[in-house]
């Protein structure tokens, strides 16, 4: 008896929701469709058709990034990246980007703190040649201590041009500095000088042999291609990398419960005063990430979100203020940012900051902002999906990061189903003050009044 | 719910050395031998092999567009295509911060910001709550020779974003607190853009470029000129520029002509016309050899700046010194990232853009690098434009950058945004559009004597206008070393970039 009247309650929900929340009916963006298959050395590949244009895009992910860096050595997988420009096999030094380029492509490549990802676009004829370069520099990368010392230097420029020389380039850095005690995520992706300089041939090798092998790869493939083709390709280059020796390591440091709010005043040559505060928060694709995710919307997406409307646009607080959750795979932060205008109060600011996150966990948020939140999940969600490359992202990060290829689409629904009460909830649970930072970064030589 | 990548490698428009590249390709190699490289991390005995040859081609066709015109005089591009449900409404309008009166700089950039913070019977917020609302994106910005105002919608919103536009557009409030709220942000802003090396030097580097020409004026205002701002100003600007025959329209994805049509027709059809009274503009002064160092206390890089006057988009030569600048600095070529970079490790990055605009247009080199790499990297800098304009361009190297740019194409080509954008750009800057679909031909009939030809008239490097942002004190004693003995130093808390000298008195 009682199960049945739940079920009469929740159909009872459901209609009214239906009833009452006409506001707007979210355009249901098609669905991705893909294939998958796995090579017997465990390479992943996962392909998705789309013969609009005549051209391709291949991503290789690895599954290492700045969490993986043994303590000592930060910037690794960063700078791993960039060896893997450096020749292999049939492959001269510095030639792969170029091959690319002379045929019309693109290609790049991006670290963060849980994947290292290699990208190429290219004409669609060109994919034999690309796949081809990819499993080279998998089986056979070229790693000798020539190279290796001149592209840190290349690294070490990378540094100073975004982190140390531009004005709040720094800032991330500081943030998850004092954010985490514990986990890896408390070091920057391009890590420091004196990790890069400490750094050696042996590391590289090691970490070639342990994170660069088939069992811990993706392979994309989105565009203009025939399957049986793709097929054919994928073996005759991937199946002959040998499994690695060891299984890949996935012992990463966890971060304890916090049980006090911690506060920090610091100064930098910044021509503003930054006020920050962060809350801990889950992995990307746990269930309270979803109405994490509209709450980061309804703090600081467009012009009527709450910290824009309160810092900025009421009161001209701050020149500048943000809020937003990481979405990583293990448990992040959320972090809101605000740059202090001049004459008004780094107190006031902080003080408005955190009554935002207060009056989340005490009136929650409203059906509007609940609906507009959707809305601007739907639209997210449709306009990062037009080119092949933002397919091949979107399939990546579900397969890699999620460890579930059918949240790519999956999540759509699970995002719509959120709820008032889920908001609430998940806000009482995270925005605690015992998992609070406060940071000040005040302007080196004092405040202009 | 994607986290974006927040490390590149950021080889992007620094894709060198495609001759080798090319050679590598065609070599064809006898055997494939199974012995170990040298060097190599080979986990297996991996083959030595050549590279895959190509699959067959599918022939490449610039997508289909409409072209219309309101009676009014608006001009409107339709790109119709609907693998997702969205709708992307772009309007340009012809002015932008080279149209500011003298002493008003900042007055078409904010004047902009300004549309949507109040338009028609709505306030800033209702407009903010609205296109929010139903998750679509309104944003409006100008540039130097242009305004824009742009809106993404799902497509069951398209009578929204049409009737929003509409207002924001042609009936901005340009309420009095609104103007006072976007000036304290003008202002703050500005002060961080003056701390900032990067934003710096590209102020100053336009500024001894382009003189006291509009494009050399500081866009985004001054403390002064941001000051003297009145509600008459944005009235009188938006008055005289911001009519139909001024504006260009594109409508592009999920959409059916017709519809797209019918909704301009009913929105912006109303839309008066007028005359608009046009702009005199002097020539920019010649080009001048001027080499100003900011000093920047505690810099731990130099921002480099090397550039002269070139030529504005609509010139008979564009082709030419577009692929002579793409060798020494652009995508599929670039010398300066060979040698700065892939040889002597002195930056992450370094490139040379033209930059085309409707009055005129300037060649210009960028990089950074350590402090105590200053002159070194300046020096390399300026010699690659006296070997681009001494030496004629290798046939492989041009074969090179040409490759990649008609390989390229369809990667331009992919979504109806970039479709749009490129017809948008032929019909601002009064190209034929006929020229799109011949893009390969137009690219491929530029050759090495060609090359040779611009860059001798046009490559001037004894004239080269040079900035340094940076730690002067621990670089200007090695400039005379290089070749650049004589400069002028000035403090970045006393720039000014509307005095001869830079100083602020």
């Amino acid at each position: 008896m009682k199960k049945f009247s739940i079920f009469l309650f929740a159909l009872a929900a459901a209609v009214a929701a239906i009833v009452y929340v006409p506001l707007q009916a979210a355009v249901r963006p098609p669905k991705l469709e893909y294939q998958r298959l796995v090579l017997p050395n465990g390479m992943v590949v996962i392909l998705h058709q789309d013969k609009s244009t005549p051209i391709v895009h291949v991503e290789m992910w690895y599954h290492v990034g700045s969490k993986n860096e043994k303590p000592g050595r930060t910037g690794f997988a960063h700078f791993f990246e960039h060896m893997m420009f450096k020749g292999s096999r049939n492959v001269e030094p510095e030639q792969h980007t170029s091959i690319v380029a002379s045929v019309g492509g693109q290609a790049n490549a991006y670290t963060n703190e849980d994947t290292t990802v290699f990208w190429q676009t290219i004409p669609a004829q060109y994919l034999p040649l690309v796949l081809w370069m990819e499993a080279d520099r998998m089986a056979s990368l070229r790693i000798d201590e020539k190279t290796f010392v001149a592209e840190r230097e290349v690294v070490k420029e990378e540094r100073r041009m975004r982190i140390e020389n531009p004005p709040y380039g720094l800032l991330n850095e500081l943030i998850i500095a004092n954010a985490f005690d514990v986990h890896p995520y408390k070091h920057p992706v391009i890590g420091s000088m004196n990790d890069l300089n400490a750094a050696t041939i042996d590391d590289v090798r090691d970490f070639y042999q342990t994170y660069y092998v088939p069992e811990n790869a993706t392979l994309l493939v989105v565009g203009d291609f025939d399957v049986d083709t793709v097929t054919s390709l994928v073996n005759q280059y991937f199946a002959r990398v040998p499994k690695a020796a060891k299984p890949v390591p996935r012992d990463i440091p966890q971060e304890p419960q916090h049980t006090k709010e911690k506060r920090v005043t610091l100064e930098q040559p910044w021509p503003l005063p930054a006020v920050v505060v962060t809350y801990h928060v889950p992995y990307n694709g746990h269930p309270d990430s979803y109405p994490m995710f509209v709450m980061s919307k309804t703090l600081s997406d467009g012009n009527t979100s709450r910290i824009y409307q309160k810092l900025v646009y009421q009161t001209g607080l701050a020149l500048t203020a943000f809020g937003s959750s990481s979405f990583l795979e293990q448990p992040g932060i959320f972090s809101a940012v605000a740059l202090v205008n001049p004459g008004k109060s780094p107190d006031e600011v902080e003080k408005a900051l955190i009554a935002e996150f207060e009056s989340l966990k005490t009136k929650g948020i409203t059906e509007r902002e609940l609906q507009r939140a959707k809305n601007q999940f739907s639209r997210d969600y449709i306009v990062s999906r037009l080119s092949i490359k933002e397919k091949a992202s979107q399939l990546g990060h579900a397969e890699v990061i999620q460890k579930d290829m059918a949240s790519a689409d999956g999540e759509y629904d699970t995002f719509m189903k959120v709820s008032l009460d889920d908001v609430k909830r998940v806000a009482q649970k995270y925005f605690v003050p015992e998992g609070r930072m406060v940071m000040r970064i005040m302007p080196r030589g004092g405040v202009e009044k | 719910m994607t986290k974006r990548a927040v490390i590149t490698l950021g080889l992007l428009g620094a894709l060198t050395g495609i001759v080798a590249a090319k050679q590598g390709l065609d070599r064809v190699r006898q055997e494939a031998t199974y012995t170990k490289g040298e060097g190599a991390q080979s986990r297996v005995e991996w083959p030595r092999d050549n590279p895959p040859r190509p699959l067959p081609a599918r022939p490449v066709t610039f997508p289909p567009y409409e072209l219309r015109k309101l009676a009014n005089g608006m001009q409107v591009v339709l790109v119709s295509q609907n693998e997702q449900p969205a709708v992307s409404v772009r309007m340009i309008v012809r002015a932008g911060a080279a149209h500011d009166p003298k002493g008003k700089h900042g007055l078409a950039m904010m004047a902009a910001t300004l549309l949507d913070q109040g338009a028609g019977t709505r306030t800033a917020e209702q407009i903010a709550e609205e296109i929010d609302f139903i998750g679509g994106v309104l944003g409006t910005g100008a540039g130097t020779d242009l305004s824009f105002i742009n809106a993404v919608v799902m497509k069951d919103s398209y009578e929204i974003a049409l009737r929003l536009m509409a207002d924001v557009v042609m009936r901005p409030t340009f309420a009095p607190e609104e103007i006072e709220r976007q000036r304290n942000q003008a202002l703050s802003a500005l002060k961080v853009a003056a701390d900032d090396p990067e934003s710096v030097a590209d102020r100053v580097i336009d500024r001894l470029i382009y003189g006291f020409h509009p494009y050399g004026m500081p866009g985004a205002g001054t403390a002064e000129s941001l000051a003297s701002l009145t509600r008459a100003d944005f009235v009188d600007y938006h008055r005289r520029y911001f009519v139909p025959n001024n504006a260009l329209m594109a409508v592009v994805g999920d959409i059916a002509p017709a519809e797209a049509m019918a909704g301009l027709e009913k929105y912006f059809g109303p839309w008066q016309a007028a005359e608009v009274p046009p702009l005199n503009v002097t020539e920019p002064p010649d080009a001048t050899r001027r080499v100003v160092v900011i000093d920047k206390k505690g810099s731990v890089q130099t921002e480099i700046r090397v550039g002269h006057i070139a030529i504005p988009r609509k010139h008979n030569d564009f082709e030419a010194v577009d692929q002579a600048v793409k060798i020494l600095g652009g995508e599929g070529a670039n010398r300066l990232q060979q040698v700065l970079r892939s040889q002597k490790q002195l930056t992450y990055g370094a490139s040379a853009d033209l930059d085309t605009y409707k009055w005129a247009g300037a060649v210009i080199a960028e990089t950074d690098t350590q402090t105590s790499n200053t002159a070194e990297a300046l020096r390399v800098v300026v010699d690659e434009f006296t070997r681009l304009q001494r030496e004629r361009v290798g046939d492989g190297e041009l074969e090179g950058a040409q490759d990649y740019m008609v390989g390229h194409f369809p990667l331009t080509i992919e979504v109806p945004d970039q479709i749009a954008t490129q017809v948008l750009n032929q019909l601002f800057y009064e190209l034929p559009v006929e020229d799109l679909p011949r893009y390969r031909e137009r690219v491929l009939k530029v050759t090495p004597e060609e090359i040779q030809r611009v860059a001798r008239w046009f490559i001037r490097p004894s004239q080269l206008s040079i900035v340094l942002v940076g730690d002067a004190d621990r670089f200007v004693g090695e400039l005379k070393g290089v070749g650049f003995g004589s400069f002028e130093r000035v403090p970045i808390e006393r720039l000014d970039l509307l005095s001869a000298d830079f100083l602020k008195r």
